[in-house]
């Protein structure tokens, strides 16, 4: 995980008009807008939920699915997880593809010139949080680095560390292990990780007043 | 995480494959072993009367959120380990004990109080945040937890 997080510290950032197209194709691609449209079946094959397919029946088609039905317990379990396999698969393996043609740089551009007047935290701190997004780990080394480096504050290190402590690791999280929900979601799987991801900012702006206000003292 | 050959390849279907490799670890190493887990907890809980005690006790509460009081079940798991929450839930869809709905709402809810205990070692401890304001930013995250089980129970009655 260090080696991966000094790694990113150190790429610099170019963001070409690849990298944003890979982010509005990751939306679209996540979005299920393109599930089952009237009429136009081909788009399809730009949906995550339909690529994820589905398995075929057994003697009881519109009840038994190659789990079985009324198995209990580990056994049930360990068939029911071996279902979920490709869904995750699927997901992490488009996930490599849309991050190659630097969906994530893009996100982080976009976020940076939201941190100062949302958070109060500088443009810096962006590439902190967005790791956090893909893995914990490296999103806490790289913000242990910038408050060692005297980039951040105290303050600064706090907000930092409720935007990542809720939701942490979300992107990772969510298509790893939430693919196992994505099948039963009766919205587009895009819109909980908007809310999410939306969550995050709320949360870190609850803590922001509250370090403003009745924690003050700890920073004067 | 930890494959060093994946800038090397420009070939989307190379690329592809070293994800699907990833999913494929956390599948076996990550999601089956909680899964099969939570549903021997589920069992076990289920089997000593506890789930029906827990649905009952936390209706009220959970009827806030449109959910079946089983549902604290998920969300107290999910506090624990995002992935043993999200395994219980799917043991609970299995029994029908939860709806499609209900595993809608709980969704977002998983993640943004998930792994809690773990990430306090990994996330709060690593980045080196005083442990003075560790509450303040649990607390936090089970607010979050409840706003995006309100917020989604209203998107889906749109």
């Amino acid at each position: 995980m260090s080696s991966n997080s000094d790694k990113s510290h150190k790429v610099p950032i170019k963001i070409g008009i690849k990298a944003y197209l890979s982010l509005i194709v990751a939306i679209l691609f996540f979005s299920g807008l393109f599930l089952n449209v009237d009429g136009m079946k081909w788009l399809g094959a730009f949906d995550f939920t339909t690529l994820g397919g589905s398995f075929g029946t057994m003697q009881n088609p519109a009840k038994n699915t190659f789990v079985g039905e009324a198995g209990i317990s580990a056994k049930a379990g360990f068939l029911f997880a071996l279902s979920l396999v490709p869904t995750v698969m699927l997901a992490l393996g488009v996930l490599e593809i849309f991050t190659h043609y630097g969906a994530i740089r893009a996100a982080h551009k976009l976020l940076t010139p939201l941190l100062k007047p949302v958070l109060g935290l500088p443009g810096l701190t962006g590439l902190a949080l967005i790791t956090d997004l893909q893995s914990t780990d490296a999103g806490a080394a790289l913000t242990k680095e910038l408050y060692d480096e005297k980039v951040i504050g105290q303050k600064e290190l706090i907000i930092m560390g409720s935007w990542q402590y809720s939701g942490a690791g979300l992107i990772n999280n969510y298509f790893a292990i939430g693919s196992a929900l994505f099948a039963w979601l009766t919205v587009p799987v895009v819109i909980p990780l908007i809310l999410m991801f939306v969550m995050k900012f709320v949360g870190a702006i609850f803590v922001r007043i509250a370090l403003n206000t009745f924690y003050k003292k700890d920073f004067y | 995480m930890n494959n060093t050959t994946k800038k090397e390849t420009n070939n989307p279907f190379d690329i592809f494959i070293i994800g699907a490799r990833k999913g494929f670890n956390i599948a076996i190493n990550n999601l089956m072993p909680n899964v099969l887990m939570a549903y021997v907890i589920a069992q076990i809980l289920n089997l000593l009367g506890l789930m029906d005690f827990l649905g009952i006790v936390f209706s009220p509460a959970m009827s806030i959120f449109n959910l079946p009081g089983v549902a604290i079940t998920v969300l107290l798991t999910a506090w624990l380990s995002a992935s043993a929450g999200t395994g219980v839930a799917v043991s609970l869809f299995a029994h029908q004990q939860l709806g499609i709905t209900d595993i809608t709402i709980l969704a977002p809810a998983i993640f943004l109080m998930g792994s809690q205990l773990q990430y306090m070692g990994r996330l709060l401890g690593v980045a080196d945040v005083p442990k003075r304001y560790w509450p303040l930013l649990m607390v936090t995250s089970i607010l979050n937890a409840i706003i995006a089980m309100l917020v989604m129970r209203v998107i889906i009655s749109l």
